[in-house]
C-alpha cells in the first residue's frame, strides 16, 4: 500500500483510461448516437462559387417518400434569429461585419455554400431528396484570389460591406523601424507564400439536435472543443434562453481547431429539430468536410529584413495578406497574433507590420492548429535565405540571433517577456543529437553519386499559455475554472470545461488530482462534455497543460484541505496530524485510524453534523495560469530528394523541445508527433486547391492527400530541463508546436538538399512536380 | 456520401449475367470487386439503374495455365492472383504490378477483370495487359469473342466491350526463358494511383534484346505502348546509353494530362526516368531468368 | 430490400437492407454496432475496415447484400467477454491512440495483417497500415503497439501486464 501511495503519477506515462473503450469500439461519437424518432439531414449545396440565387424549387424533394421536410434559406430565416456568427460576436471585432443568412438565400458565396436542408428518415433518403431540389443560379464573376479581392473592381461578396476586405488595413510599428533599416548593412526583400490547407480530423463536423417541445428545451449532442461556446451559439441563433439549451459531447474524433462554436449547418439542424419537434442528426461527409467545413493558412508576406553583415537580424517590415474565404471566421484575428509572434525568441529590434484580410469565394478560414504558424515559417525561412546569402551556417545564424536568457528576461519588441525561454539550449541540444559535420561529409559524398540529401532546422516558441501578464491571466480565454467533489463512492470527481478530442485529459488531469489529493489514479473521474454540469471552458490554444493542470493541482489541494477539515471533526483529530494516502484519511503514523475517503464522504452526506461543520465536500477552483510560460524548441530534419521524380523522403527527424514539466510523457510525445506529421503533410502532400472558377479540386481523399504511416518517420524527441517559473505549475502546452515548426524545418531541409542547383524556396507546398520546376528554374551559380 | 437507389440483380451463371446485360444495356453496371464502382456511386458520379452483382458467378474465378497461356477468370480477386505461384512463374510482370495496386484491403475485394473492365488509364493492370498483348474474352448475346488488348482500351474508362457483353476471362502469354519484368511507378504515397507508371518486359537472347515491351499508365486516357522505343531496343545489347535513348523516344510524343498531382511536363520527365529505371530492372531480372 | 443472413462476431444475424446500403452502414445502423467508423466513404481512409471471411475489407466499399453468407468480424468482436486481445493490450500499453476515430479500422487492419505475418518488421507494418489514415498520432505509437504485439505473440511472458478486462473502476465517460 505504502509503495503505491509513494509512486507519483505526474510525470509518468500512465496508461490512458480512455483506451479500453477506444480499443474495443465502445467509444461514443456523435454519429453513433441514435435517439427515438431521430431524422437525418443533408444539405443542398451550391455548385457555383459566386452566384445570385434566382429560385429554389423544393417541391419534388418534399414529395419524395421518406423526406419529412425541406427548409430553404428563406424559411430558416423565419425560424431563427438573424445575426453574426456567435464565435465572432464573442470575440468582438471592430468594424462592420458581413451580413448574411444562416443558409444562403439571395446569393451563394463559395462552391459548397448550403442553400437548403433536407430532413428525411435516413441519410440515404435525405441525399436522394437533395438531388431533387432545383436551384436556379445567376453566375457572378468569382473572386478566387486575394489580389482580385483587394481590387476595388471585384464584385463584393457581401452587399453591406461594399468591398472584399474583411478587416480594415492596419499598420503598426514596434521599435524604430526607419532608423533600423537606414542603419542596416543589408536590406533583403522576400515574398513568402503559404498555401491553403486544412484541419481534416478523421471525424467531420456533426451534431444531433433534439428539441423537447413539452419543455421548450433543446439538447444538442455535439462534436466540439467547447460545449459552452456551442451552447451560446445555439441559444443565440434559436433565440432561446441559455438555460433552455444543453450541449453534451462524448468522444470526439479530432478537431484541430475546426469544431468551435456551431457551424451554419449545425444551427440549421437545430432549427429544423425545433420546427419538427424531433431529433435531427447531421454528420458531414468527407466531401463536405474538405469543401465546406473551413480551410486555413493561405497567407502571403512581403518581407523586408534589415540585417548586419555578420548576420544580425535587426528589423523586419512585413506586409501580410490573408485569404479569409467567404463567411466570417477566425481568419481576421490571425494577423495580429502573427505580428505579436514574429520576433520569436530573437533579438529583433524593430518590427513594422501591416495586414489586410481579403474575402474570397472559398470556404471560410478557420482556426487550424497554431493559426498564427506562418510567423514561424516566414522567420525561419528567411533566416536560412539570409544565412545562405551571407555565407553563414543555419545553426550559427540562429545562435547569433537568439536572445540570451537574462534576468529580468529579454522582452520581444512586440511586448512579451521571453521568460524561461530555452531556444538557445534547444539549438545546442540539436547540435549534440545530430552530428552535423558528419552529415555534411555524407552529403558531399552522396552528391558525388547523384543523391541529394539535405538538413534543415527551425526554432519556435509558442505561448502555451504565455508568460504572466501584469494584472491578468496568462494567455487568452481568461482564467480556468474547475469544480471538484469527493463523491460518496470515494471517487474524486473533476468537472472541467475542457473538451478533450485526443488530448487525453481524462488521464492527465486524473494523474495530477490523484497525486495532490492522495487517491489511486483509478479513483479520479474527469467529467467533461455537459453544459449542465461543467464550468465554462474550451480546449484549444495549447492552454490545458498549464491552465487546467494548474486548476486541477490547486483545486485538488483545496478539496483535500476541505476534506481534512471535515475529517478532523469526524475523527476528532487535528488537521495537522491527518493525511490522505492511497484513498484513506488517517492520523499520520497510525494506520489503524485510516478511513476510506468514500466513507468520509458518506458520513459528510449523512447530515449528522451541525451547521458549524462544513460537510459539503465540494470546491470551486480558478487558476489564472500562475507564472505561465512559453513552450518551444528546435526541430531538425534530414531528407533525401529524388531529383528525377521530385519525391522527398524524410530520413531522420529530431526534436529538442521544452514544455516545462511533463504530466504524461507519452501523451506529450504523441501531441508533438501528430503535429509534426501535419507539418510534413502540409509541405509534401496537402493543398486545398480551387480552380479559376472557384471549384474546389481537392474534394476527396484522392486529391487532398494526408500523410500515411509510410510518410512520417520515427520522430526522436528530447525534452529539455526547463527553468521552473512557478512554485507548483510548470506544465506547459505542446498541442500546436509540432505543426507550427515542422513546415519550415522541412522546407529548410529540402532547400539544403537542392542547393547544388541554386534552388531558393519562398513557398511552403512542395509536391514532386513543384520540386522539379524549382530545379529547372534555378540558377546553379547562386 | 450515400449511394443512390439502384435495382439489384445477383446472377449465378454467366448466361444469366449476359441476359441481364442484354436486357438493361447501358442502364446497368456490373459489380465485381466494387473497389472502383462503389466510390463512384457513393460520390453520386454514376447513377446506373441496375447493379448486376457477379460475385456469385463462381465459374468466373480461377487461374490456370495451358500451353504458354495463363488464363485468369474475370472474378479472380487481385490477392488470389498475387498469391498465385502460376502467376509468379509465368506472368512475372503481372506479379510485379499486383502489390502496387492500392492497399491489401482493396486487393482482397478487387478483381482482375473488374480493374481491366473499369480501364482507369492510371491503374497498373491496364498497362500490364497492354504490354503483354493480353486477350480479353467476352461473352454476349451473340456468343463469345476474343479482343486483343490493343483494341480493348478505347478511351477514358471506356472499353470495346458491348453493353450486352460480360468480360469472362483474360489471357496472358506465359513469359519465356530470358524474360525479365519490372513495374515501376511514381505515386504521391505508397498505394496511391500512379502519377505515371510503366510496365516493362525485356527478353534477352544471347545477350541481346529479342523482345521489348513498354506500356505506360497515366500518360493518356488509355495505357500507351511506347512502340518507337521498343523498336529501338530490339536487337541491341542493354546499355545505359541505349536506355537513355529509349527513354527519349518513349516520351517524345506522349501528351500526358495535367492535374493537381502533376503538369504534363512533369509527367513527361517522370515517364523518361521510369523508362531508364524499368529497363535497367527488367534487364537485370532477365539475366536471372536465363 | 434484400433478405440476408450472415455471421457477425460469431453470432448469426439477419437483415433486410436496401441493395445500395453499404456493409458499413448495415453494421452501424441495422445491427447497432457503431464501432466501425466512417471516415471518408470512398475507400481511402480505412476507418471502416472489418474482416470478412478472414480478409480485411473496407466495409464502405462493400454492399451489405454482398456479405450474405459470410463471416464478419468487427472491432467489437475481436476480444470476447469485454477483455482485450494481445494486439489491443499492446496498443494500450504503447499509447497508440489519441482521438480514437481511426482506431477500429487500424486495429482490424493490423489484426488481419498479423495473422498472415506474425513476425512482421517495422517497415512491413508501416506498409500494411499505409491505407489507414490517422490524423492525431503521426503513426509511431501505433507502429510501436503492433511491434509490441509481435514481440509478445512470439514469446508470451506470463509476467507481462495483461488486463483480463478493462479496468472496472474507470467509469465510462457518458452523458447523464
Amino acid at each position: 500500500m505504502a509503495a503505491i501511495a509513494a509512486e507519483r503519477y505526474t510525470g509518468a506515462s500512465v496508461k490512458r483510461s480512455e483506451d479500453p473503450r477506444i480499443l474495443t469500439g465502445a467509444g461514443r461519437y456523435v454519429d453513433d448516437i441514435k435517439l427515438p424518432g431521430m431524422l437525418h439531414a443533408a444539405f443542398v449545396r451550391s455548385p457555383m462559387a459566386h452566384a445570385r440565387v434566382v429560385s429554389v424549387d423544393v417541391s419534388a424533394a418534399r414529395a419524395l417518400p421518406g423526406v419529412v421536410a425541406v427548409f430553404t434559406g428563406a424559411e430558416l430565416e423565419e425560424i431563427t434569429v438573424p445575426g453574426p456568427d456567435a464565435l465572432m460576436a464573442l470575440i468582438g471585432l471592430d468594424g462592420p461585419t458581413p451580413e448574411f443568412t444562416l443558409l444562403a438565400t439571395d446569393k451563394v458565396r463559395f462552391a459548397g455554400d448550403p442553400v437548403a436542408i433536407v430532413i428525411a428518415e435516413s441519410r440515404y433518403l435525405a441525399e436522394d431528396g437533395c438531388e431533387l431540389v432545383e436551384v436556379e443560379y445567376d453566375d457572378l464573376p468569382p473572386v478566387t484570389n486575394a489580389s482580385f479581392a483587394l481590387d476595388p473592381s471585384s464584385p463584393p461578396l457581401f452587399a453591406n460591406l461594399g468591398d472584399n476586405i474583411a478587416s480594415p488595413h492596419s499598420r503598426s510599428e514596434s521599435g524604430d523601424v526607419a532608423a533600423t533599416f537606414a542603419e542596416a548593412d543589408r536590406v533583403f526583400d522576400f515574398r513568402i507564400d503559404v498555401h491553403r490547407h486544412q484541419n481534416v480530423p478523421m471525424e467531420g463536423r456533426g451534431c444531433v439536435a433534439s428539441y423537447d417541445a413539452d419543455r421548450d428545451f433543446m439538447t444538442v449532442h455535439a462534436a466540439t472543443q467547447s460545449v459552452h461556446v456551442s451552447k451560446i451559439a445555439v441559444a443565440m441563433r434559436l433565440g432561446m434562453e441559455q438555460d433552455k439549451v444543453r450541449v453534451v459531447a462524448g468522444d470526439i474524433g479530432g478537431s484541430f481547431g475546426l469544431k468551435i462554436g456551431a457551424s451554419r449547418e449545425e444551427l440549421a439542424a437545430a432549427a429544423a429539430s425545433r420546427a419538427l419537434r424531433r431529433p435531427v442528426k447531421w454528420v458531414e461527409d468527407r466531401g463536405e468536410n474538405l469543401t465546406a467545413s473551413g480551410q486555413a493558412r493561405e497567407e502571403s508576406f512581403d518581407v523586408r529584413a534589415a540585417v548586419s553583415n555578420d548576420g544580425d537580424l535587426l528589423g523586419l517590415d512585413v506586409k501580410m495578406v490573408i485569404d479569409t474565404g467567404s463567411y466570417p471566421g477566425l481568419g481576421v484575428t490571425v494577423p495580429e497574433t502573427v505580428e505579436a509572434m514574429l520576433p520569436g525568441p530573437y533579438k529583433l529590434a524593430a518590427l513594422g507590420f501591416e495586414s489586410t484580410a481579403a474575402i474570397t469565394n472559398k470556404a471560410t478560414y478557420v482556426a487550424y492548429r497554431g493559426p498564427w504558424a506562418s510567423e514561424t515559417f516566414v522567420r525561419e525561412r528567411i533566416l536560412d535565405l539570409i544565412a545562405k546569402d551571407l555565407g553563414l551556417d543555419p545553426l550559427e545564424i540562429r545562435l547569433r540571433n537568439v536572445a540570451p536568457r537574462t534576468d529580468p528576461p529579454a522582452v520581444m519588441i512586440t511586448g512579451r517577456p521571453l521568460v524561461g525561454v530555452t531556444s538557445r539550449e534547444s539549438l545546442q541540444r540539436i547540435a549534440e543529437l545530430v552530428d552535423i559535420p558528419a552529415f555534411r561529409r555524407r552529403q558531399a559524398e552522396a552528391r558525388a553519386q547523384g543523391h541529394y540529401l539535405g538538413i534543415g532546422m527551425a526554432t519556435f516558441i509558442e505561448a502555451a499559455p504565455g508568460p504572466r501578464e501584469p494584472g491578468g491571466p496568462s494567455g487568452p480565454l481568461g482564467t480556468e475554472s474547475m469544480r471538484l467533489r469527493l463523491e460518496e463512492d470515494g471517487i474524486v470527481a473533476l468537472f472541467t470545461g475542457q473538451m478533450p478530442h485526443g488530448q487525453s485529459h481524462q488521464t492527465t488531469l486524473a494523474q495530477i488530482a490523484a497525486d495532490e489529493f492522495g487517491v489511486p489514479f483509478e479513483q479520479v473521474r474527469v467529467v467533461v462534455g455537459d453544459t449542465d454540469v461543467v464550468p465554462f471552458g474550451l480546449t484549444g490554444g495549447s492552454r490545458s497543460a498549464t491552465m487546467t493542470g494548474g486548476v486541477t493541482l490547486h483545486g485538488a489541494r483545496k478539496l483535500k484541505a476541505k476534506v481534512l477539515d471535515f475529517a478532523s471533526h469526524l475523527m476528532e483529530a487535528s488537521v495537522r496530524d491527518l493525511e490522505i494516502v492511497d484513498g484513506r484519511v488517517g492520523v499520520r503514523g497510525d494506520p489503524a485510524s485510516a478511513i476510506a475517503v468514500g466513507e468520509v464522504a458518506r458520513r459528510a452526506a449523512s447530515g449528522q453534523f451541525g451547521p458549524d461543520v462544513d460537510a459539503n465536500l465540494e470546491v470551486e477552483a480558478a487558476f489564472d495560469g500562475g507564472e505561465g510560460g512559453w513552450s518551444g524548441g528546435t526541430h531538425c530534419a534530414i531528407v533525401e530528394v529524388d531529383v528525377e521524380t521530385g519525391l522527398v523522403s524524410v530520413e531522420r527527424y529530431v526534436v529538442a523541445e521544452d514544455c516545462g514539466a511533463l504530466i504524461n510523457p507519452a501523451v506529450v510525445d504523441g501531441q508533438i508527433r501528430g503535429g509534426v506529421a501535419q507539418g510534413i503533410g502540409a509541405v509534401l502532400l496537402e493543398r486545398t486547391a480551387y480552380d479559376e472558377d472557384g471549384n474546389c479540386q481537392s474534394a476527396t481523399f484522392m486529391d487532398y492527400l494526408v500523410p500515411t504511416a509510410c510518410d512520417v518517420p520515427r520522430i526522436e524527441i528530447e525534452h529539455l530541463q526547463t527553468v521552473p517559473l512557478d512554485a507548483d505549475v510548470n506544465f506547459r502546452g505542446v498541442g500546436e508546436g509540432g505543426m507550427i515548426v515542422a513546415p519550415p524545418t522541412m522546407v529548410n531541409a529540402i532547400e539544403d538538399a537542392l542547393s547544388p542547383f541554386g534552388v531558393r524556396i519562398y513557398e511552403q507546398h512542395l509536391p514532386p512536380a513543384r520540386i522539379l520546376e524549382l530545379i529547372a528554374a534555378a540558377d546553379p551559380g547562386q | 456520401m450515400k449511394l443512390p437507389h439502384v435495382d439489384y440483380e445477383a446472377p449465378r451463371t454467366v448466361t444469366e449475367a449476359v441476359e441481364l446485360l442484354a436486357e438493361h444495356e447501358d442502364e446497368a453496371s456490373v459489380l465485381a470487386g466494387g473497389q472502383s464502382l462503389i466510390p463512384l456511386l457513393a460520390l453520386r458520379l454514376a447513377h446506373p439503374a441496375v447493379l448486376i452483382d457477379i460475385n456469385g458467378v463462381t465459374e468466373l474465378s480461377g487461374v490456370s495455365a495451358t500451353n504458354g497461356t495463363v488464363t485468369i477468370g474475370a472474378m479472380t480477386r487481385e490477392y488470389v492472383a498475387e498469391e498465385s505461384g502460376t502467376v509468379a512463374d509465368a506472368v512475372p510482370l503481372l506479379a510485379a504490378a499486383l502489390p502496387l495496386i492500392g492497399h491489401e484491403a482493396i486487393r482482397n475485394r478487387g478483381t482482375i477483370g473488374g480493374s481491366l473492365a473499369h480501364a482507369d488509364p492510371a491503374a497498373e493492370l491496364p498497362a500490364v495487359a497492354r504490354a503483354l498483348d493480353a486477350e480479353f474474352v467476352v461473352r454476349g448475346r451473340a456468343g463469345e469473342r476474343v479482343i486483343p488488348a490493343a483494341k480493348w482500351f478505347e478511351g477514358y474508362l471506356t472499353t470495346s466491350r458491348a453493353p450486352d457483353e460480360l468480360l469472362v476471362e483474360v489471357r496472358f502469354p506465359a513469359a519465356g526463358r530470358g524474360t525479365g519484368s519490372s513495374f515501376d511507378e511514381v505515386a504521391r504515397r505508397h498505394g496511391d494511383f500512379a502519377i505515371v507508371g510503366l510496365a516493362t518486359s525485356l527478353t534477352l537472347s544471347g545477350g541481346a534484346i529479342s523482345d521489348a515491351r513498354l506500356a505506360f499508365a497515366g500518360v493518356s486516357d488509355v495505357p500507351v505502348r511506347a512502340t518507337e522505343a521498343e523498336d529501338l531496343l530490339v536487337g541491341e545489347r542493354p546499355s545505359a546509353e541505349l536506355f537513355d535513348e529509349a527513354a527519349r523516344r518513349a516520351t517524345s510524343d506522349i501528351d500526358p494530362p495535367a492535374d493537381l498531382h502533376g503538369s504534363a511536363d512533369y509527367r513527361r520527365k517522370v515517364a523518361a526516368a521510369l523508362v531508364r529505371r524499368g529497363l535497367r530492372a527488367a534487364a537485370d531480372s532477365a539475366d536471372e531468368r536465363q | 430490400m434484400v433478405d440476408i443472413a450472415l455471421t457477425v462476431n460469431g453470432t448469426a444475424r439477419t437483415g433486410s437492407p436496401e441493395a445500395r446500403k453499404t456493409l458499413a452502414d448495415f453494421l452501424r445502423d441495422d445491427l447497432n454496432m457503431t464501432g466501425t467508423h466512417l471516415g471518408c466513404e470512398h475507400g481511402v481512409c480505412g476507418a471502416c475496415t472489418v474482416i470478412v471471411d478472414g480478409r480485411a475489407v473496407r466495409s464502405c466499399l462493400m454492399l451489405a447484400v454482398q456479405a450474405a453468407g459470410s463471416e464478419v468480424t468487427t472491432i467489437e468482436g475481436l476480444a470476447p467477454d469485454g477483455g482485450l486481445g494481445t494486439l489491443q493490450q499492446a496498443m494500450w500499453d504503447s499509447h497508440s491512440f489519441q482521438c480514437g476515430f481511426c482506431t477500429p479500422g487500424m486495429v482490424m487492419q493490423a489484426t488481419a495483417f498479423l495473422s498472415d505475418h506474425p513476425g512482421a518488421s517495422e517497415q512491413q507494418i508501416r506498409e500494411a497500415l499505409s491505407g489507414n489514415i490517422c490524423r492525431c498520432t503521426g503513426y509511431q505509437s501505433i507502429v510501436d503497439g503492433v511491434l509490441l504485439a509481435v514481440e509478445r505473440s512470439a514469446s508470451p511472458d506470463p509476467a507481462a501486464p495483461h488486463s483480463a478486462s478493462p479496468d472496472p473502476t474507470t467509469p465510462p465517460n457518458r452523458e447523464r
